[in-house]
């Protein structure tokens, strides 16, 4: 199997190429024989990608240590799940995961494609193999072929580092690869349709779901990963502004923009140069957090490697993509004059458009502070670094403008909206939110961003229980029926807007929950056992943990360890025994790599998370000369207001964004017809 | 074009408001990000520096990990990496990260901020680490009839 693997990955180079060259030369010369050649590439790379794949987990599961990424990233008491996960453990397996990805989501693509658009088809495929060719070079000849063999077979690997061996961890890196490499399919056609000349909106709204696919992948991605830096980290913190972290977030903000200026195209013809600007900008910003996370070009807490010659390759490629992508946008913009114009700074496209300028700012801003240190280097020849004061410094006025706008983007009126308008739509969440702003400072709330980030959340909120509260009764008008089957399809027959609603309230969620971070609690307590902390947190609860020992375990080959503490306290809140937690201190029997794990205690609850570290134990004394008076220990206890809205939001945030992705009714339908802007599509399209 | 116009005043009005928040958070928070040579030359060459606060990183070095008086109080000292001798050492009050270790196997990276206090130890109010061997292990310290070793519980708590 891995011998058949890495045949598979060479093969996959030449046929992926063919695919390449045959894409473009049967587009340019309208030979369909050459486009078909092409698309069953397209399916035999993803097959032999499939089978290097395979192959890789094979050498995993056979604890094969003559492979080098093999013996990095396993070792023989490794669980099996944990070995599976090791294709994507590091860099060489995650860049061949990568490339699977990508080629699963080509086949697909191909495949949904095979009747209808042909006319895009010829270059979308090049352009994808163009991809795929790159990431075989890549994994052939720069040093990161994950079959890769030491010459001689180590009796272990090195095993899998502690920290990552956690659920969060494990999906989290394959889930923003999906939404990365889905990104690849709006990019190809988007390229397709440079190529071909054919610049109205078809393009956008044949890869409207892959861009809302990507887009739902890329923002569990994220979060995935603040969930795990949350549990596994042990700072109580679940966001660092760390250049890896930022790396995710870039195509995430660029990609949401687009995922809104595409709307402003397909209703008013307008932004069509803005639009490509922006797929092609989010296909390289993909790019350039698959490069970041997998090379060392920044420092960060979790970086990979430091291969340099990997960086070259990626960098180059990166230019190509981006020369090439800008002269086709300049040959191509005589064809890409906008139809319309905007009429007023008071309407939709407005609206959108500085949605669209705030979500690039941010972009700036975010990348401006990750390079920094490289940027200074080059041009100072002085290495300056910012840090997360400077992130929340001026991503949080961009946030909370955001947040604005989505409050007012969806209702306010196409072109110009009129003072009747805007009072219609406007003016009830508007003393909502301002009385809850004024309850809210009547009860002691100061903080200023806090209390805008709350107000305005409020407003948004209002917005959208309004539009589904008269889209619920007006349908219910004309079915004649009660009010939840009038809700029901009413979100079933326009999922894209009902869908984008529900999304934005996941957003409103996450939003709030940060402004809860100020209230947070953190305290750093020695306790002795039987000692009792108190902690009272900003919703007015007392927490009484009583610490009632440590125990330990040492030597347990069984789970690995080379030795654990485990501190149990019982929980208390406001008096009534709620549980335990029991926050420890591991050391792993690691050959190699960090063996260190601290694993804290999380008590949740809807409002606010109890947050416990065992910050410092006397190890020797503990478990060395079993010393009872050692079982002191340094605890820091931490409250976390409103924490647990930002997993509800993602909840919420994922549920709308499955609404918008289900296949509708009125989708077969346009599917089957050449003309969707005549068809019933339009009903779907909506506003 | 007054459409066009309008459009460009908010293009700009954005721009202006954007660069104005990089350019005070830059200048605001900005840190000078040095290695343990380059601190001490600026040192040399202006003794004010001392007070500015900076980002240093560099090697732990192994062996060089001692607990301090009070809380949570270490002491520790990082090489520099380019030229593997200038030394600083430091003194952090805080959790250590998991992945911070003075193990001569495991090459720990300490990225840590902060600034010298009077008898010239730095006091960092922030440590990262970053284990060298964290992801990227280096199998070919493995050999191929290498006994597992069998790990004791670590001398400092970590």
């Amino acid at each position: 199997m891995n011998v058949l693997g890495e045949l598979a990955l060479w093969t996959a180079l030449p046929v992926a190429a063919w695919g390449m060259v045959l894409g473009f030369l049967g587009g340019r010369q309208n030979r369909g024989d050459m486009v078909r050649s092409a698309e069953r590439a397209v399916y035999a790379t993803f097959g032999l990608t499939i089978l290097a794949s395979l192959g890789v987990i094979d050498t995993f599961l056979n604890d094969r240590f003559e492979y080098w990424y093999v013996a990095s990233y396993s070792s023989r008491d490794l669980a099996t799940f944990y070995k599976i996960s090791g294709l994507w453990a590091g860099q060489r397996g995650s860049l061949l995961f990568w490339l699977l990805l990508l080629a699963l989501f080509s086949s697909i693509a191909v495949w949904s494609n095979s009747r209808k658009n042909r006319e895009f088809m010829p270059n979308v495929v090049g352009t994808l193999m163009t991809v795929q060719t790159f990431f075989l070079v890549v994994l052939l000849f720069a040093d990161v072929n994950p079959f890769e063999q030491l010459g001689f077979t180590p009796v272990d690997g090195n095993g899998l580092n502690p920290q990552l061996q956690n659920y969060w961890m494990t999906i989290h890196p394959p889930t923003l690869y999906l939404g990365f490499t889905a990104f690849s399919i709006p990019f190809a056609f988007g390229v397709s349709a440079l190529l071909t000349g054919r610049l109205d909106s078809r393009w956008i709204t044949v890869t409207r779901k892959w861009t809302l696919l990507s887009w739902f992948f890329l923002s569990n991605g994220i979060v995935f990963g603040m969930r795990w830096a949350y549990e596994e980290l042990g700072w109580g913190g679940y966001w660092f502004w760390d250049p890896v972290e930022n790396a995710s977030l870039l195509p995430w903000l660029t990609a949401t923009a687009f995922l809104h200026s595409i709307q402003i195209q397909e209703n008013r013809g307008m932004l069509k140069i803005w639009n490509m600007g922006l797929v092609l900008m989010t296909f390289l910003l993909t790019i350039f957090a698959t490069f970041l996370t997998r090379s060392g070009l920044i420092e960060s807490v979790h970086t990979f490697a430091q291969e340099l010659k990997i960086a070259y390759i990626f960098l180059s490629f990166m230019f190509f993509i981006a020369a090439t992508g800008t002269i086709l946008i300049l040959y191509r913009l005589p064809k890409l004059r906008s139809e319309s114009r905007i009429e007023s700074f008071i309407s939709r496209e407005s609206a959108f458009l500085f949605n669209n300028l705030v979500l690039l700012a941010a972009t700036f801003a975010v990348m401006w502070g990750t390079l920094l240190p490289l940027i200074s280097e080059g041009f100072m020849g002085q290495e300056i670094s910012v840090g997360p004061p400077f992130f929340n410094r001026v991503n949080l006025p961009i946030g909370l403008f955001l947040l604005f706008l989505m409050g007012v983007g969806p209702v306010i009126a196409w072109r110009k909206a009129t003072p009747k308008n805007l009072k219609k739509n406007f003016l009830g969440p508007v003393i909502v939110a301002a009385v809850v702003g004024v309850v809210l400072w009547a009860m002691g709330i100061r903080h200023g961003m806090a209390l805008t980030t709350f107000i305005t959340s409020t407003f948004v909120m209002s917005i959208i229980v309004v539009e589904f509260w008269k889209g619920t009764r007006a349908r219910s008008r004309i079915e004649g029926s009660g009010v939840l089957p009038a809700f029901w399809h009413l979100v079933t027959r326009n999922r894209r807007r009902w869908g984008g609603y529900i999304v934005h309230v996941g957003i409103v969620m996450i939003f709030t929950a940060f402004a809860g971070a100020p209230w947070n609690v953190d305290v750093e307590q020695t306790l002795d056992p039987g000692d009792v902390a108190e902690i009272t947190s900003p919703f007015g609860h007392t927490y009484r943990l009583t610490y009632e020992g440590m125990s330990t375990n040492i030597n347990d080959r069984e789970q690995n360890l080379a030795w654990q503490a485990v501190a149990l306290m019982t929980v208390e809140k406001d008096g009534r025994r709620v549980g335990t937690l029991s926050p420890e201190k591991r050391q792993y029997l690691n050959r190699n790599g960090n063996p260190n794990a601290t694993e804290v205690g999380i008590r949740s609850s809807v409002a606010e998370d109890l947050y416990v570290i065992l910050a410092d134990v006397d190890l020797e004394g503990v478990v060395g000369r079993n010393d009872p008076t050692a079982q002191q220990a340094h605890f820091r206890f931490m409250v976390k207001p409103l924490v647990g809205f930002i997993w509800g939001g993602i909840m919420v945030l994922s549920l709308g964004g499955l609404i918008g992705l289900w296949p509708s009714a009125e989708k077969v339908r346009s599917a089957s017809t050449s003309a969707p802007s005549s068809g019933p599509a339009v009903a779907a399209a909506g506003d | 074009m007054p459409s066009n116009g309008r459009f460009m005043v908010g293009l700009v009005g954005v721009a202006t408001v954007v660069t104005y928040l990089i350019w005070t958070g830059v200048s605001d928070t900005m840190v000078y990000y040095l290695t343990p040579s380059e601190l001490l030359a600026r040192v040399d060459e202006d003794p004010s520096f001392r007070e500015v606060g900076v980002k240093v990183s560099g090697e732990v070095v192994p062996g060089s990990y001692r607990e301090g008086e009070g809380t949570l109080v270490h002491h520790f000292s990082i090489v520099d990496t380019e030229d593997g001798e200038t030394t600083i050492d430091i003194t952090y009050q805080g959790i250590l990260p998991d992945t911070f270790d003075d193990n001569p196997a495991m090459l720990t990276e300490a990225i840590v901020e902060g600034r010298f206090d009077a008898d010239g130890v730095f006091q960092a109010t922030t440590l990262l680490t970053k284990c060298g061997s964290r992801y990227e292990a280096a199998p070919e310290s493995l050999h191929p009839d290498g006994e597992l070793q069998q790990e004791l519980p670590a001398d400092h708590a970590g």
